[in-house]
């Protein structure tokens, strides 16, 4: 029984996680409707940026600056590589586009700083349990969780509130008529897709704690940040952070009965969400059905 | 619209430039009057073994320069025809295929996960054609599942564990829990510990089997901890154990109990930030032997070739190795005919200039698997690249190896 609480417990602060890394990929996703398989390679570019700023800037000055730098490799990207393809209806474009550009950007970042990994650390105040009985609630993990609120929340009061956020929430619904009003939907694509790239390299420098910083790192995180979208609802933020802490619990209450099967959990809940509720759980009815 | 015209042309320009740069080298290759010899290696370039992949890729490559700047071999220069299997069973006997079918390779190397080296003998068996095996330890290799045409360099599952077990019980205890991955080497691997572990009077705690390429090991980890073992023997390798060590080293698990075992690589210990850089494990191979000969001018011949501040690894000397084996191999037996090198290699013994450690290294005849050195000892947290491992001792293949009679292989030469 404690173990099952263990589990669902550890299982919400791995979903955090996964919900942070799902942010980026629904913003870009609802605006600009392109399927970023790129996310991973932004998540790599912000984790080897913030591990090669952090001896002149420290960790937290990294955590900061890295991910930036990716949101502005992202606006590059969008600018001289993507919007070319808005006026294409097909998301087949983007989707080749990005997959393309995801490979280029792993083989870039193995040509730039190597196959081998580097050995990316946490601060020691951070880097152990918090108590010796709930030992897998880390200081870092708390740190995760906290930014990923102040995110989630900053971005919900942004599209809220802000006149850039109720274009882009305007824009996901109808772009054209925002178009119309006067509303420069370039600007406002760029600036949304720059925005998932920082939030894609948020989650990779904070990534690069936990896992070995390694260019295939952004391959195998890449899944879980599609599950948890597509779970969740595409076009919702809310359903993203759902389907991130619940693909993250699921696999934890897995490990409990049937540990080999913890990975395939999520991608049967996938499955179920798909035929029963194709829009995802939270998801407006457009993209898929 | 003018814009998008001049877009389109560049666009179809850049078409043009591409399909001549692809088409050019080919015809190229056929156009020299001398042919190489194609040596197939198809190793994981993207994955969860990458750096492996990588490592042993350049140690191939620096064999071939050796036997290319003498000349080559039967008076051919050797060509390395590299292929990406990014550690996938499937794609693993495509490439193979293709490297056969279409490059017409004389021989293969290659692979790091022991499932794609796996699934290579058989296509490279089907084919009649000569798999140095690289890195993959899974004992059916050389065992169960041997072939007269596969060979293999590394070392097997038992070997690793053999050279490991008895340390880690004196040291820490015998409740011992394990952390496995999910496929042929995990398995192996743990069946191998658990059979020492018998002998040695252990309990066995369980097992958590955790499916290779895992990013979140916590669940893992807190299961292995509520079994209160004395040691955690970690099987995992390459990223996996790079993860999983990350994340014990957070949960504080290192002052709870011992984490060791299995088989551990300069490339693991040199991405583990210093308070996961800890615990006993192998590996098969070590840069810091100064009483050997001929290991230092080794090093320095690689860091010339490879000027990135790194050493060489386990990784590296095995891709050194297979090259050197499958070119003594085709020299000694005069001709590239699959049967004559493998008949050849049976029982060869690695020169010291190739072998690269102390104890005799050969390819048993019965099994063909080459009789290579454990190097068990303890990392270093708080060493500096690439003093991170102490080596406690260079233990004999012959000394650690199940004898060919209990490995379960009868080659199988054709009539």
């Amino acid at each position: 029984m404690q173990l099952l609480f263990f589990n669902v417990f550890n299982g919400l602060l791995q979903g955090v996680f996964y919900a942070l890394m799902a942010l980026g990929l629904a913003l870009i996703l609802s605006l600009s409707s392109v399927i970023n398989m790129a996310h991973g390679g932004f998540l790599i570019v912000g984790a080897y940026l913030a591990f090669t700023l952090t001896p002149y800037l420290g960790f937290w000055g990294a955590l900061v600056v890295g991910p930036l730098l990716a949101g502005v490799f992202g606006l590059i990207v969008e600018q001289t590589l993507v919007r070319w393809l808005y006026k294409r209806p097909d998301p087949l474009y983007s989707l080749l586009l990005t997959f393309g550009l995801a490979l280029i950007i792993q083989d870039l970042t193995r040509t730039i700083w190597g196959a081998q990994g580097l050995p990316a650390a946490v601060p020691e105040a951070l880097n152990q349990p918090l108590s010796t009985t709930l030992f897998f609630i880390t200081g870092y993990r708390m740190v995760i969780l906290a930014i990923t609120a102040v995110v989630t929340i900053g971005l919900y009061l942004t599209l809220r509130y802000t006149l850039v956020g109720i274009r882009i929430r305007a824009g996901t619904r109808d772009l054209e008529t925002v178009a119309s009003l006067g509303v420069n939907i370039y600007k406002l694509r760029a600036l949304n897709f720059a925005a998932g790239c920082f939030f894609a390299g948020l989650a990779g420098a904070l990534a690069s704690g936990i896992l070995g910083l390694t260019p295939p790192m952004g391959d195998s995180l890449l899944m879980p940040t599609f599950v948890a979208v597509i779970v969740g609802g595409v076009g919702s933020l809310a359903g993203a952070v759902l389907g991130g802490l619940l693909i993250g619990v699921a696999a934890g209450i897995t490990t409990t009965y049937y540990p080999a099967a913890s990975e395939a959990v999520i991608y049967l809940i996938m499955l179920v969400v798909l035929v029963i509720r194709p829009r995802g759980l939270m998801g407006k009815e457009s993209i898929f059905e | 619209m003018g814009k998008r015209v001049t877009r389109r042309e560049v666009l179809k320009a850049g078409l043009g430039a591409g399909a001549l740069a692809l088409g050019t080298p080919a015809i190229l290759t056929y156009g020299q009057g001398e042919q190489t010899i194609k040596i197939g290696d198809i190793d994981p370039l993207t994955g969860n073994y990458a750096a492996e992949g990588e490592s042993q890729i350049r140690g191939a490559k620096m064999a071939m320069a050796e036997w290319n700047a003498k000349g080559g071999v039967l008076g051919r220069k050797l060509e390395l025809v590299v292929e990406d299997n990014a550690s996938n069973a499937g794609i693993s006997a495509q490439k193979a295929h293709k490297l056969i079918d279409q490059d017409k390779v004389a021989m293969l190397i290659g692979s790091v996960s022991s499932a794609s080296a796996l699934s290579i003998t058989q296509v490279a068996h089907q084919a009649g054609m000569i798999f140095m095996v690289t890195g993959g330890h899974t004992d059916p290799i050389t065992g169960s599942q041997c072939h007269w045409s596969t060979f293999r360099i590394c070392t097997t599952t038992y070997m690793l564990a053999a050279g490991l077990a008895g340390t880690l019980h004196k040291k820490f205890g015998g409740k011992w829990y394990f952390l496995t991955p999910d496929y042929a080497f995990g398995h192996t691997l743990q069946e191998s510990y658990q059979s020492l572990l018998k002998k040695l009077g252990g309990t066995d705690l369980g097992a958590s089997l955790s499916p290779l390429g895992t990013n979140d090991f916590s669940s893992y980890l807190i299961k292995a901890a509520s079994t209160n073992p004395d040691v955690l023997i970690n099987l995992t390798d390459g990223q996996d154990r790079i993860n999983s060590l990350k994340q014990a080293a957070q949960f504080g698990l290192f002052k709870k109990f011992a984490i060791g075992g299995g088989l551990s690589e300069l490339e693991v210990l040199q991405a583990l930030p210093p308070e996961a850089r800890t615990g006993w494990a192998t590996l098969e191979w070590w840069w810091d032997q100064p009483h050997t000969p001929h290991v230092k001018e080794w090093v320095a011949a690689y860091q010339k070739a490879h000027p990135d501040g790194s050493y060489p690894s386990a990784r590296t000397w095995f891709g050194y190795a297979a090259m050197h084996s499958v070119a003594l191999g085709i020299t000694r037996a005069k001709s590239l005919d699959a049967v004559k090198v493998a008949r050849v290699l049976e029982g060869m013994e690695l020169p010291p200039e190739v072998k690269l450690q102390p104890n005799r290294v050969y390819f048993r005849a019965a099994d063909h698997q080459l009789m290579s050195s454990e190097f068990p000892g303890e990392a270093i947290p708080d060493g500096k690249y690439p003093n991170i491992f102490k080596v406690s001792q260079i233990i004999a293949g012959d000394d650690v190896a199940l004898p060919a009679t209990a490995t379960g292989c009868t080659l199988d030469y054709p009539a």
